[in-house]
C-alpha cells in the first residue's frame, strides 16, 4: 500500500504542531503569561537532558564522543517536546517553579524507569507536581477558548491519518471514551443542550492532550489491546475527577495516575517495548530517549 | 521623562493621607454600561465560599422576587444581608481610571504636574419576580424557610423541572418560559434553590428609592460556580456581569472561558477626558468582540491584605478597609488571631455573556497568580505658555507626534472612528482643534474585527513554512 513518509520522525511532526499551538497561543489568543516563562522551560529541558545523557551514559558512549553527541541529539526531539507540553498546559509566576517542573520533568525519564521504559510522561509529571507540590503554579483549559480548536483537531488527525506519522490508537480511544462519558452525562442525562457539551471537548486543552500527550509510545502500554484498554481508563479517571470532583486539568492528573499502572498492563499483556525509528534504524543501543 | 520622576514619587508616597497629592478626584460619573447588569462578591478560599448578590431592584419591594440555584442546603447561619455600600465601594475602588498629566513648559525651569482620576461606574439591575404564595405537591420540597433582614427566604430541593417551574410561577415568580431546560440540569446536578422575596412586613418599612440589603450566602462546596444560565434561557441579548472577588492566594480565573486582560495603560486624546464614559464602554464592547464574545475580561487586580500600603495606583476611591473587605465575607480577617493568614487578593472581572457565547454556567478557580493589574488610560494636557524657545519649537513637534499616536491608540482601543468621537462634543478649546487638524494625517486604521481566523491562517501558513523547512533540512 501506498503510504506517504511525510515525517521520518513523529517527534519532528510533533514539535511542528505544538510550536503552532504555542505561536497561536501566545500571539492570537494573549496568553498572559510572562515571555520569560517559556525560555526556562526550553532552556533548562535542554540542559538538564544534556546533563542526563552525560551523568546516565553508558560506559560504551564517552560524554562528548561522536555516538555520545549523535545520542544527545537523537534525545533530544524528546526533550523539546516534554518543554512544549510545560509551555501548553503549565502556568506560573514563578520562575524557579518553572525551571524545577522542566528539570524534574526530563530527569523522571531517567530516574524512574520500569522494565526499561520510563513510568511518566515526563511533562504530565512536570505540570502534576509543579501544580500539587509547590502551589504557586495552575493549569487553565480556559486559556484556550473552544470553537476553533475543532477545526486544528481536524487538521491534526487529517495529518496523522495521512501520514501515518504516529499511532492514533491510544489518542482515539481516549478520545472517543471521554467524549461519550462527557456526552452520556452532560446531554443525555443532565440534559445540557448541546453546545454545553461540545464547548467541553472542543477545547485545545483536550486536543493537545489527545494527540501529544498521551499518546507517548513510551509511557504506554506495549501491547495493542492493553493500550486501547488503559487509554479508555485514562478517560474514565479523567471523566470522574471533572465531572464529579471538580479538577481542573482532570486529563493530566488521571494520566500521571494511570501511568503508574503501565507496569501492570505490560505484564498482563505481552508485547515489546516502542523504539523511536531513529534508534531501531541505528546501530545505537536502544536507551533513553 | 518629568513625568515618570513623578510616578515614582506617586507610589513611594502613595497612603490614605497622601491620596490627593497623587490624584484629584474630579467626578463620580453616572454612566452606564449598556444592557442590563449585575454584581456579585465571590469569596472563596479552599471550598468554603461566600457569595454576596447586589440588588438594585427599584419597584416595589412586594414584587421583588429572585432564584438562585445554590449547591447545598443552607442553613439560617448561612445567609445574612450586608449593607449595599459595599459594592459602591469595590467598585469605585476598582473602575476603569482615566490619569491626567500635565505637560510642563520646557520654556520654563520649573513645572508643574497633576493627576486627577475620573472613575467609570457601572450601572446594576438585578433579578425579577413576585412574592410566594401557597405550595402544592409538585415534587418540590420547602427544605427550609428563613426571615433575614427584609426577606423571606425559602430553600427549595425539586424532583422535576416542570413541577419547579409551575411551582414557581404559581408562586410569582417570574422564571423565563424556556427555564426548563436549564433547571433539569440544576436539578439533576443536585442544586438546591434559594429564592428570596421581601417580607410583607417588612415591605412597608423600606423607603421609596431605597435599595434592598444584598444578600450573602456561605457555603463549602468543590464547585466554584456562578449560575448564569438561568438568567439567559430566553436568550435575551446580552448581560454584564461585574464579579468582585476575594481569595488568599491571588487571582480568580474563569476555567471554562477564555481570561482576558482589557488593554490598559494607553495614551489617549484630551477630549476622551469628557466622555470617558463612553470610551470604556466602547473600548470594553470592541475588546469584547475582538477576542469573539466568549471571554472572561480582567479590569481590576490587586494584593488588598491590611498590612499592603499600596492598593492601587493610583486610587480613584479609598481602598475598602478592613471592615469592608470582613463585610464582603472575608472571614479570615475577622479572626482576632493576628498570626493567622491574612493574605487577601482581590480581582475584578467583567463578563457580558449571552446565550450563544455562554452555553455553561461561570467556572472559576483560584489560582496563585498576584500580579497587579488596573484598567487605566492617560490623558495629557499640553503645556502652556511662552513656547518660542528652542526646546518648546522641539516639544511643539513631538506634540504633534504624540498626538497623531493618541489618535491611533482612540481608534484602535474603540473601534469607532475620530470623527464619530468629535461629532457628539462640540470643539470648545484650542486642543480639540489641534486634533482635529491632525484627523486627515491620522490614518483610519481599522483593525479586523476578529483575530481568531488570521489566528488560524497563520498558523496554517506556520506549519507549511515549518514543512518546508525540515525537506530543506532534509528531515522530511
Amino acid at each position: 500500500m501506498y503510504q506517504i513518509h511525510l515525517f521520518k520522525d513523529p517527534r519532528h511532526f510533533q514539535i511542528l504542531f505544538q510550536s503552532s499551538f504555542l505561536i497561536y497561543g501566545v500571539v492570537f489568543l494573549h496568553w498572559s503569561s510572562p515571555l520569560w516563562i517559556y525560555a526556562a522551560y526550553f532552556i533548562t529541558g535542554i540542559v538538564m537532558h544534556t546533563i542526563c545523557e552525560a551523568g546516565f551514559t553508558t560506559k560504551q558512549f564517552p560524554v562528548f564522543s561522536s555516538r555520545w553527541c549523535t545520542k544527545w541529539w537523537m534525545g533530544m526531539p524528546s526533550a523539546l517536546i516534554s518543554s512544549y507540553g510545560l509551555c501548553l498546559f503549565l502556568k506560573t509566576d514563578m520562575p524557579e517553579v518553572a525551571i524545577a517542573a522542566s528539570a524534574i520533568a526530563i530527569l523522571s525519564k531517567y530516574i524512574i524507569r520500569i522494565n526499561g521504559k520510563h513510568l511518566f510522561n515526563p511533562s504530565a509529571l512536570g505540570i502534576v507536581l509543579a501544580v500539587l507540590w509547590s502551589g504557586k503554579a495552575w493549569i487553565n483549559p480556559g486559556q484556550w477558548g473552544s470553537g476553533a480548536f475543532l477545526l486544528a483537531g481536524i487538521l491534526t488527525v487529517g495529518v496523522i491519518v495521512v501520514t501515518k506519522v504516529q499511532k492514533l490508537d491510544v489518542s482515539l480511544a481516549f478520545l472517543g471514551t471521554y467524549a461519550i462519558l462527557l456526552f452520556s452525562r452532560q446531554a443525555l442525562y443532565l440534559n445540557w443542550p448541546i453546545d454545553f457539551f461540545t464547548q467541553t471537548i472542543s477545547t485545545g486543552a483536550v486536543l493537545v492532550f489527545s494527540f501529544f500527550m498521551i499518546s507517548d509510545p513510551k509511557t504506554t502500554p506495549n501491547h495493542p489491546v492493553a493500550r486501547i484498554l488503559w487509554a479508555m481508563m485514562v478517560a474514565s479517571i479523567a471523566f470522574y475527577m471533572t465531572s464529579f470532583r471538580y479538577i481542573v486539568g482532570a486529563p493530566v492528573f488521571a494520566l500521571v495516575l494511570s501511568q503508574m499502572m503501565v507496569p501492570l498492563f505490560d505484564q498482563l499483556f505481552r508485547g515489546t517495548n516502542f523504539q523511536w525509528k531513529h534508534f531501531t534504524a541505528s546501530t545505537l543501543k536502544p536507551a533513553m530517549s | 521623562m518629568k513625568k515618570q520622576i513623578l510616578r515614582i514619587v506617586c507610589l513611594l508616597f502613595i497612603s490614605p493621607m497622601l491620596f490627593s497629592f497623587c490624584g484629584i478626584y474630579v467626578s463620580k460619573s453616572d454612566g452606564t454600561l449598556k444592557n442590563k447588569a449585575s454584581q456579585v462578591i465571590l469569596v472563596r478560599d479552599g471550598e468554603q465560599t461566600v457569595v454576596t448578590m447586589y440588588n438594585d431592584f427599584k419597584g416595589n419591594p412586594k414584587d421583588f422576587a429572585m432564584v438562585v440555584p445554590v449547591p447545598v442546603l443552607l442553613q439560617r447561619k448561612d445567609i445574612r444581608v450586608v449593607s449595599p455600600a459595599i459594592f459602591q465601594k469595590l467598585n469605585a475602588y476598582s473602575s476603569p481610571r482615566l490619569v491626567e498629566y500635565y505637560d510642563e513648559n520646557p520654556c520654563y525651569g520649573k513645572w508643574e504636574d497633576k493627576e486627577s482620576v475620573n472613575e467609570k461606574s457601572i450601572m446594576v439591575t438585578s433579578a425579577n419576580s413576585n412574592p410566594v404564595a401557597k405550595k402544592k405537591n409538585l415534587g418540590v420540597t420547602v427544605e427550609a424557610q428563613y426571615l433575614v433582614g427584609e426577606y423571606d427566604i425559602l430553600i427549595l430541593s425539586a424532583k422535576e423541572s416542570s413541577g419547579l417551574k409551575t411551582w414557581l410561577l404559581e408562586n410569582g415568580y417570574k422564571i423565563p418560559s424556556k427555564a426548563e431546560e436549564v433547571l433539569e440540569p440544576y436539578i439533576k446536578s443536585n442544586l438546591k434553590f434559594f429564592v428570596a422575596k421581601v417580607n410583607a412586613k417588612q415591605a412597608g418599612k423600606i423607603q421609596k428609592g431605597s435599595f434592598l440589603s444584598p444578600l450573602q450566602i456561605s457555603f463549602s462546596s468543590p464547585k466554584f460556580i456562578l449560575p448564569i444560565r438561568l438568567g439567559m434561557a430566553n436568550g435575551d441579548g446580552d448581560q454584564d456581569l461585574i464579579i468582585y472577588s476575594f481569595t488568599r492566594q491571588g487571582r480568580i480565573e474563569s476555567v471554562n472561558y477564555r481570561n482576558v486582560e482589557i488593554p490598559s495603560g494607553n495614551n489617549i486624546p484630551l477630549f476622551v477626558k469628557d466622555n470617558f464614559d463612553r470610551f470604556y464602554g466602547e473600548t470594553f464592547a470592541h475588546k469584547w468582540e475582538q477576542e469573539g464574545k466568549n471571554i472572561a475580561l480582567l479590569e481590576y487586580a490587586w494584593d488588598v491584605t491590611p498590612v499592603n500600603p499600596v492598593k492601587c495606583d493610583p486610587c480613584v476611591g479609598n481602598p475598602p478597609v478592613d471592615q469592608d473587605i470582613v463585610q464582603a465575607g472575608v472571614w479570615w480577617l475577622n479572626n482576632s488571631n493576628p498570626q493567622s493568614n491574612q493574605h487577601t487578593f482581590f480581582t475584578r472581572l467583567h463578563v457580558r455573556y449571552n446565550r450563544n457565547s455562554f452555553p455553561q454556567d461561570l467556572q472559576f478557580q483560584v489560582t496563585p497568580n498576584q500580579t497587579s493589574f488596573q484598567a487605566r488610560y492617560v490623558v495629557t494636557h499640553p503645556a502652556e505658555g511662552d513656547l518660542t524657545c528652542d526646546e518648546g519649537k522641539v516639544y511643539l513637534r513631538e506634540l504633534k507626534g504624540k498626538r497623531r499616536k493618541e489618535l491611533r491608540n482612540l481608534v484602535s482601543l474603540t473601534g469607532s472612528t475620530v470623527e464619530d468621537y468629535l461629532s457628539n462634543t462640540e470643539p470648545d478649546s484650542d486642543n480639540d482643534i489641534a486634533y482635529q487638524t491632525l484627523l486627515p494625517e491620522v490614518e483610519q486604521e481599522k483593525e479586523s474585527e476578529r483575530t481568531i481566523f488570521p489566528g488560524l491562517a497563520l498558523m496554517a501558513v506556520v506549519l507549511v513554512t515549518g514543512a518546508g523547512l525540515m525537506r530543506w533540512k532534509g528531515l522530511i
